[in-house]
């Protein structure tokens, strides 16, 4: 899922200066773990567990959470909107892959694998907490939220609560989207995977998952007034 | 070569936009017309600016919140729970009180015979009891029956069957139902012979 951005953006940054600065942003984004390397680590730590080697399996094994990590907390609280909820999804996520590394196949990449497991423990959280709200009063964790905003604004009270309410519109825009619109723009966007990648994840195809993003995209828009 | 008067439509800027990031190759033609078309540049513009700017946001929050120490708190919390988990599970001991009191083999299985046997024998005396109340109760009934039939005589005043007795008992009932309760019906009332009327009119002085 790594990215070579050489783009159409690039061409029209040579003529035009307005977007040079928009090529840039889009260029800061943060590399994604290479696809092939957790692939060969998967198969080499289904390997060990095959021949009874668990402790040199766990040991490699933290290095493909180290891999995935970051990605997997980013994917799972843009789902949960819970610092401790996505926290215990991608531990879920990753003890779940340790158990049932022996079913594991290389013919799909690691993260697609992952990922699919991922979503689905997420899913079903967010079903158990529609269950819990039914009854009790959701309790946010507003300290997660107040330490996140207070860290990247620094001290300027003002722009900490911009950027909160801004936060809370974009979420509360993403949560309105339809089940799997919400899905394939999460994915999509937050998880750094191609279209073709959701295919194989949601079991839809290429071209459906597409149709999905962009509904996602223009209603995104459409609710934000185009500027997030 | 697109024509500068046929725009690009949404799906296609978005399409655009996803090769771009994804690094697939993009249509020359699109490039060609995001470059010539000044409204289809800037519409891309805009909607690459909207997606990034969300993107960017969302990394941003998450960032601040996945801390390096909270990353590596987590990997170290997935690794202890690979570890517990691949651990044989453990019995735990018997609290200390009951473990003392001895269980020999011979308690432990006579229990279960004695509750059997004594379950056994409740289960024959209901039976047997219920079987003799059964039988009992009719053939009770019936000895009743017998000696009522046989013991009380007939009666006099049931034997009689003169015509009198029902007089009385229908004038009783015409005195007890002799007001009629609904109004509109009063009238008719009024119209209609009662027969203890009739009886006293046909009787002979």
């Amino acid at each position: 899922m790594s990215r070579d951005r050489r783009t159409v953006l690039d061409h029209r940054a040579d003529s035009d200066p307005a977007l040079t600065a928009r090529a840039g942003t889009a260029v800061r984004r943060a590399p994604a773990p290479a696809l092939a390397e957790d692939s060969r680590l998967a198969v080499d730590i289904r390997g060990l567990v095959e021949r009874g080697e668990m402790e040199l399996a766990r040991e490699r094994f933290g290095e493909l959470v180290g891999l995935h990590q970051r990605r997997a907390s980013r994917i799972a609280f843009q789902y949960l909107r819970d610092a401790a909820d996505a926290d215990e999804a991608v531990q879920d996520a990753f003890v779940k892959v340790f158990t049932h590394i022996d079913s594991y196949r290389e013919a799909w990449p690691f993260a697609v694998w992952f990922t699919r497991i991922l979503i689905n423990g997420c899913l079903d959280r967010r079903k158990a907490r529609a269950r819990r709200d039914r009854w009790f009063v959701a309790e946010a964790s507003a300290s997660d939220e107040a330490r996140a905003v207070g860290r990247t604004t620094g001290a300027d009270p003002e722009r900490a609560l911009l950027a909160r309410e801004r936060r809370s519109r974009v979420a509360a825009a993403v949560d309105r989207l339809d089940g799997r619109q919400r899905t394939v723009f999460m994915l999509c966007h937050y998880g750094d995977c191609t279209p073709r990648e959701v295919g194989v994840m949601t079991g839809l195809k290429e071209s459906t998952v597409r149709v999905h993003l962009f509904r996602a995209v223009r209603r995104l828009r459409a609710l934000l007034g185009g500027a997030p | 070569m697109i024509r500068r008067t046929q725009h690009l439509s949404e799906e296609r800027l978005l399409d655009c936009y996803l090769n771009e990031r994804d690094g697939v190759v993009v249509d020359p033609r699109v490039a060609e017309h995001l470059t010539d078309c000044a409204p289809c540049g800037k519409r891309y513009a805009d909607l690459a600016g909207f997606m990034d700017g969300l993107r960017s946001e969302a990394e941003t929050e998450a960032d601040a919140i996945f801390t390096p120490e909270r990353l590596r708190a987590q990997q170290v919390q997935v690794a202890r729970r690979l570890e517990s988990a691949s651990r044989p599970s453990r019995v735990l001991a018997f609290p200390g009180q009951f473990a003392r009191r001895a269980f020999n083999v011979s308690t432990v299985r006579t229990a279960p015979r004695w509750i059997a046997a004594a379950a056994a024998a409740g289960l024959f005396v209901g039976l047997g009891l219920g079987a003799a109340y059964r039988w009992e109760i009719p053939a009770g009934h019936a000895v009743v029956r017998t000696m009522t039939a046989r013991s009380v005589p007939p009666s006099p005043s049931l034997s009689r069957a003169d015509g009198s007795q029902d007089d009385e008992f229908m004038s009783e009932l015409e005195v007890a139902l002799d007001r009629p309760r609904t109004r509109e019906l009063v009238a008719i009332d009024a119209f209609t012979p009662h027969f203890r009327e009739i009886r006293e009119d046909t009787t002979p002085r």
